[in-house]
């Protein structure tokens, strides 16, 4: 093996050796420091290979030839490893990145970017604390250096007041080491490690150490004169700046404090977290992609800076969390800060150039997973451990800040997202070529290896290893395929996973398999309508079945989440797909995010730190902590499943994602919040919490939202999110089934499972079709489509009549099994709201299929024809499948209801033919059917006999208000059509619940403007900040004593 | 209680009957009410007239299928709500086609025809019939409030959801109809049975006295006789339902035909003397009045 030192001389040895080269050979030059940084990776790679294989062991090296404290000595573990690759390949690509510039400036620019790297490696390695204090100095003189190389003028103020803080920084540094060395005698940070610092004058050593360290991460607020920097830093430098300085800065922090004792700990996670929450609260204002990132880099760095006050807690996960945390934001961010130079435009809504060029987009999508901690990287299981970690050691506190911090981080980062994808992409807004490409997706290929590493690590589950992911990964790589190509893959892939996986479930998982697998590939029909290649749809609704699929496969609360969190970013991409859908996409997500912190939290609370945690074993938690984990999950799955107060973004989502999308993210995505309602409560029962019953506090949120939501569907004007506000009237519907907590309210949620599943996706397609040839959703804007379109008549009449409960289809046996559900519960009054959502429901699904289809046609609609085949055929799969369901629900729900009885040791129903008798009531399906069906056909045939020869009129045969009307539009009954309604209950439509979390975002981004005002680009405000920070921290965490 | 094939001319038979008795009963309502008004009023034998000549008539138009097919789920949903009830306690032919459903059949069942025919009349593009069905579907969801609690109470009471078995509870005496054993229960039904009749107050749906309006709009010739054969025979149907599960149901024909004729009074009796409200009137005062008193059955159930 190749000494570690190396790194350091090659890189000092080449700064110097660069000076003896001709300053004319440019290009040689350049040759010469691509090398130099090439070899110090190589370096860097090699030791970290050999260290993770074990082939070989910490190196300790000993410069002078001297043991310290005498000389300076330098390590080489495996996070010293980990972090020189980081460095040195972050440098090397920076080269790259900043080719142009150190071509233009010569010999001195390259000579400072060795030394740069070079000086962040020492900072890595070094053990020596007056070293490091010349590491940071080399760094900073380089730095400013390194910053004067942009093209923008504001770079030499940044420079310069970047200078001036730093050497306020080493002021602090320099009388921290003094008073470090007059304590303790020696410098070696082994050695203070030996002899604790037990005298308050130490302490005080300590903390002006310290402090210096930490601000060189530029915590937030001390932190403008960094900020600057990244503004107008040339991006390669940035990327430098950010991923390098601030990973070595971070370790350098551990370093120190690990001998410092444990006392210190609070004081890194109190400004850890502050940096954190804040930083990203005032990044939410930020429209400058690059200080956006710079905010974001604060903001990360002290995120791992609370991580490293925790590593008390974390024990033998501290590296693997913190690591994890860290190579996250050093891959994401440089490669951000590399993908920023491609782009000409430096506002947010610039990055919607990169939606030409699919690759991109995988880009940004896979660093905003990697810096939000979303699943296969390495953030994610870092996220997971911290959590355990800290809810074992009673610290919900701290996890409270740190998911609040990543929801906020979330939310600007996902917003830009939204932007890159929907907002009009400026003219040639990309400068792209190879060098750059080829350097962001270095990184690319970095984050999804970290992804695997870090899942590979043994004892952890790993997420890229499954087949469902690994299926995403195929289609990710097929994407230049027809679409239709893709679509029988994608319903080939379906259907095989769904082959492969169907005999391990109990009849309960296997009716949530068939509504999600086999249901969504009868969904994917409806797919093949679309034409070219459609970017971006498979690997989307791959991720989203994948996720899905995992999530019924799930055994342990990792499993679980992991899978939860693939199917909410997989969704997410879809929903996002549709033409208005940005900001529901956005709402969406934070929802859900939002609701998987939740999950997050009451899995760890429920594990106690215990990994893996078999998701069978949920039942196991004491019984004081029963009711909390409760809470917490039943908030998390009712995220999904839109109860009211969490259901704002469903409508918008539902209602403007693509054709095909609706009924995905309707019909079968929401079925995912009642399996997790229904593993949860399977395990944990009724719980109680200050006396009241939660099933029961479960039940009245599902009445309520049944009610509101059936209410609110009636007054929409847009056809889909009539639909979206009832799916969250039947979701409602099914939540309050689950929380009846017994045997038939339990067959009632599975029937909502089935039916919900089967007449929303077809309404959502028949909608979508007329959309796709009527162009409007808006349905007072339809009419008269009847003729025109009656096989998708058909479909929504058939998904109108089931969905009402109204004999013979299969509704009403949801009906049926409700009211005997409610013959054994206790509760009654939230009986009242589902009592009334009932007959409302006519009220919207009548106005649906009448404005719609009948009344008046409008001229523009007159050669409309009926809607693609491939759209038809999925909803006349479903329709026939709703007929044969009502005379026949045994087929699905036997097995079943045997297998609820086996939960809850009774059996209510008993099937016997083809009736099925409950202790109360009976119904026998297939009587109902042939009665209905003789009566009808009898009265049929009567009016045939008497009305055959009935004259066909046209439109306007028909007088009213004293003349025959000309116009559809005048005649046509549809806008506001239940303006009575209104009139009675319109006090209902008053959007509180939109306006609590308007009033929460319209807080935080108040919050953000308000603290972005102390950002005055003052040098002297910047250095003023930074001593008051300090002395605010002294006075608070050291009490003012000296 | 399986199917045999006598049942069929069984059911046959109770629904000639009923159909004869709500021809002539309505009639005789009319009758009554024109009488208060100080008006002759129409003879009693003026529905048969009516039908005869509508299936009759000999000039017919039709708007679309579903406008065709309108009546005919009207129609068929009063004779299937009829089926599906047991008309006369203990008789065996009168039990109809009971066996496919028990109560909640039929409380669902109702609004197949009312849905059916909604749909039928959206198609004629008749803006009055769309009114009609805004204005009757606004109401009823209020209407039926007070009913679904009040069914659920003495579901609760009863501790079934058969018709018969509630029917059977019910025998021995006047004092153990649901009337005397629920009364709050009843009261709440009967704000239901009053605005679902439309009869004044809750008649705006159709607003019979000036401009047709409502479903029936475009309906003419067969299409009308169908319906009007419904308007004779649903009430009656729904009537049933209210004497079986309210009033002790009907051991015999003499004792329903009284029954359902003094039910049918009540609404009756209220619309002569009533002005009408508007749809959000209605809609308020179930809220304000029959919601607490079903809130009320329910709770003390």
């Amino acid at each position: 093996m190749v000494s570690p030192v190396l790194i350091i001389s090659i890189g000092l040895g080449t700064a110097f050796a660069l000076g003896l080269l001709g300053s004319t050979r440019k290009t040689l030059l350049f040759g010469v420091t691509l090398a130099a940084l090439a070899a110090m990776a190589a370096i860097s790679v090699m030791w970290l290979v050999a260290l993770a294989t074990g082939a070989t062991q910490t190196a300790e090296i000993h410069t002078a030839g001297v043991a310290p404290p005498f000389a300076i000595n330098l390590r080489v573990g495996i996070a010293e490893a980990a972090l020189l690759a980081t460095v040195t390949l972050t440098g090397f690509l920076a080269a790259l990145s900043l080719r142009a510039q150190l071509l233009t400036l010569g010999r001195g620019g390259m000579a400072v970017l060795l030394v740069l790297v070079m000086a962040i490696s020492g900072l890595v390695m070094t053990r020596d604390l007056f070293n490091i204090f010349v590491f940071i100095e080399l760094v900073a003189i380089a730095t400013a250096g390194l910053v004067l190389l942009s093209e923008d003028t504001r770079a030499v103020c940044a420079g310069f007041k970047f200078l001036v803080v730093s050497q306020i920084i080493a002021i602090l540094l320099l009388v921290g080491i003094i008073f470090t060395y007059h304590a303790n005698g020696s410098l070696n940070i082994d050695d203070i490690g030996a002899t604790p610092v037990a005298a308050q004058g130490a302490a005080l050593a300590m903390f002006l150490l310290l402090i210096a360290l930490v601000i060189e991460l530029k915590p937030f607020p001390a932190n403008g004169w960094a900020l600057d920097i990244y503004t107008s830093a040339h991006p390669g430098f940035s990327a430098i700046f950010s991923a390098a300085t601030g990973s070595a800065a971070l370790f350098v922090v551990d370093k120190v404090v690990a001998p410092a004792g444990a006392e210190w700990l609070p004081l890194l996670t109190g400004i850890g977290l502050l940096s954190f929450v804040g930083s990203n609260v005032v990044a939410l204002r930020q429209d400058n992609d690059r200080r956006l990132l710079g905010y974001s880099s604060v903001g990360q760095l002290g995120l791992v800076l609370a991580v490293i006050g925790q590593r008390d807690v974390l024990g033998d996960a501290y590296l693997y969390v913190a690591g994890g945390l860290v190579l996250s934001h050093a891959v994401a961010k440089a490669g951000l800060f590399w993908m920023s130079a491609i782009l000409r435009g430096r506002k947010l809504q610039d990055w919607a150039a990169i939606r030409a060029r699919a690759p991109m987009v995988l880009a940004f999508a896979t660093f905003i997973a990697m810096l939000v901690g979303l699943p296969p990287f390495p953030g994610f299981y870092a996220k997971w451990d911290l959590a355990q970690a800290l809810v074992a050691a009673g610290r919900l506190p701290i996890l409270g800040l740190i998911l609040l911090g990543v929801l906020i981080e979330a939310a600007y980062l996902f917003r830009w997202f939204g932007f890159a994808i929907k907002r009009e992409a400026p003219e040639s807004g990309l400068s792209a070529n190879m060098v750059d490409c080829g350097i962001t997706f270095a990184a690319v290929a970095g984050g999804w290896a970290l992804g695997w590493i870090w899942g590979a690590i043994p004892g952890q589950h790993n997420v890229l290893a499954t087949l469902p992911v690994l299926a995403v990964v195929a289609f990710i790589a097929l994407e230049p395929l027809p679409a239709k190509l893709k679509n029988v893959l994608a319903i080939a892939a379906l259907l095989g996973w769904f082959a492969l996986v169907y005999g391990d479930y109990d009849p309960m998982r296997l009716i949530f398999a068939v509504v999600m697998i086999p249901g969504g590939a009868v969904i994917l029909l409806a797919s093949f309508s679309e034409t070219g290649r459609r970017i971006g749809f498979y690997p989307s609704a791959m991720a989203m079945y994948a996720g899905l699929a995992l999530l019924l496969e799930a055994t342990t609360f990792f499993e679980f989440f992991a899978a939860w969190e693939v199917m909410t970013l997989g969704s997410y991409f879809l929903i996002l797909r549709g033409r208005m859908s940005e900001p529901h996409a956005l709402s969406y997500m934070l929802f859900s995010l939002g609701g998987a912190f939740a999950l997050l939290a009451g899995f760890a609370l429920a594990s106690g730190g215990i990994q893996p945690f078999a998701l069978d074993q949920l039942g196991t938690v004491t019984a004081e902590l029963a009711p909390w984990v409760f809470v917490l999950l039943a908030i998390g799955f009712m995220t999904k499943t839109a109860a009211m107060g969490l259901h704002i973004w469903l409508p918008g989502a539902h209602a403007e994602a693509e054709t095909d999308v609706s009924p995905m993210v309707s019909g079968i995505l929401l079925k995912a919040g009642l399996f997790g309602l229904f593993v949860m409560l399977m395990q944990l029962g009724r719980q109680s919490l200050w006396g009241v019953d939660l099933t029961v506090v479960l039940a009245w949120i599902g009445a309520i939202s049944a009610f509101l939501g059936a209410v609110l569907s009636i007054f929409q004007e847009d056809a889909k999110r009539l639909l979206a506000y009832s799916s969250i009237s039947q979701m409602g519907y099914a939540l309050f089934g689950v929380a009846l907590m017994n045997h038939l309210g339990w067959l009632l949620a599975m029937m909502f499972v089935i039916n919900h599943y089967v007449y929303k996706s077809m309404l959502f397609l028949a909608v979508g079709g007329v959309y796709k040839r009527t162009h409007t959703k808006l349905m007072y804007q339809m009419g008269g489509l009847i003729t025109l379109m009656p096989f998708t008549f058909v479909s929504v009449l058939v998904g109108i009549i089931a969905m009402s409960g109204v004999p013979p289809l299969s509704g009403f046996g949801g009906r049926w099994i409700f009211y005997n559900a409610i013959m054994d519960a206790n509760l009654r009054l939230p009986l009242i709201l589902i009592f009334m959502a009932g007959p409302i429901g006519f009220l919207y699904l009548f106005r649906l299929i009448h404005t719609i289809f009948l009344g008046q046609l409008k001229d523009p609609h007159r050669q409309l024809k009926e809607a693609p085949f491939w759209l038809v055929l999925p909803q006349m799969i479903f329709a026939v499948f709703l007929i044969a369901f009502a005379v026949l629900p045994g087929m699905a729900l036997q097995k079943v209801d045997g297998y609820i009885g086996s939960i809850f040791g009774d059996q209510p129903l008993v099937w016997q033919g083809r009736a099925i008798t409950s202790e109360f009531g009976y119904w026998n399906p297939v009587a109902i059917m042939v009665v209905i069906a003789v009566v009808f056909v009898a009265v049929f045939l009567i009016l045939i006999a008497k009305n055959h020869d009935a004259q066909k009129v046209k439109q306007f045969n028909i007088v009213f208000s004293a003349e025959r009307p000309y116009r559809p539009e005048t005649t046509h009954f549809a806008w506001n059509f239940f303006a009575p309604y209104r009139k009675a209950m319109g006090i209902l439509e008053t959007p509180v619940v939109t306006s609590f979390w308007g009033g929460v975002t319209d807080g935080v981004n108040g919050a953000a403007e308000f603290t972005r005002r102390f950002y005055t680009g003052n040098g002297q405000t910047y250095a003023a900040h930074v001593l008051l920070f300090v002395v605010a921290v002294y006075l608070i965490a050291m009490g003012g004593v000296a | 209680m399986t199917f045999e094939w006598i049942q069929v001319p069984y059911a046959l038979a109770t629904l000639f009957i009923i159909l004869n008795y709500g021809l002539l009963m309505t009639a005789v309502v009319q009758k009554l009410a024109a009488r208060v008004g100080g008006r002759p009023g129409i003879p009693v034998w003026q529905n048969y007239i009516d039908l005869v000549k509508n299936f009759a008539l000999r000039s017919k138009i039709s708007h679309g299928v579903m406008y065709y097919l309108g009546p005919v789920f009207r129609l068929s949903g009063g004779i299937g709500l009829i089926l599906f009830v047991p008309t006369i306690y203990g008789s065996a032919w009168a039990q109809n086609f009971s066996f496919a459903g028990d109560l909640i059949l039929a409380l669902y069942f109702i609004f197949f025809g009312t849905l059916g025919m909604a749909l039928g009349a959206g198609e004629s593009g008749h803006p009055h019939s769309a009114i009609g069905v805004s204005r009757g579907l606004a109401q009823v969801t209020a209407a039926e409030l007070p009913m679904a609690l009040a069914i659920y109470a003495i579901a609760i009471q009863y501790q079934t959801l058969s018709i018969t078995e509630i029917v059977a509870a019910q025998q021995g005496g006047l004092f153990n109809w649901t009337l005397f054993t629920n009364p709050i229960a009843v009261a709440a039904a009967m704000f239901a049975y009053v605005g679902t009749t439309m009869r004044s107050p809750f008649d705006v749906v159709i607003a019979p006295q000036e401009i047709p309006i409502g479903p029936p709009t475009e309906y003419h010739s067969a299409y009308l006789a169908l319906m009007q054969t419904n308007r004779v025979i649903f009430p009656i149907a729904k009537t049933i339902i209210y004497m079986n599960i309210f009033f002790g149901g009907a051991t015999n024909w003499a004792e329903f035909a009284i029954k359902v004729f003094l039910l049918y009074m009540i609404p009756a009796v209220i619309g002569v003397v009533h002005p009408r409200f508007r749809v959000e009137q209605s809609i308020r005062f179930f809220l304000k009045w029959g919601l607490p008193v079903g809130v009320l059955a329910i709770l003390t159930v």
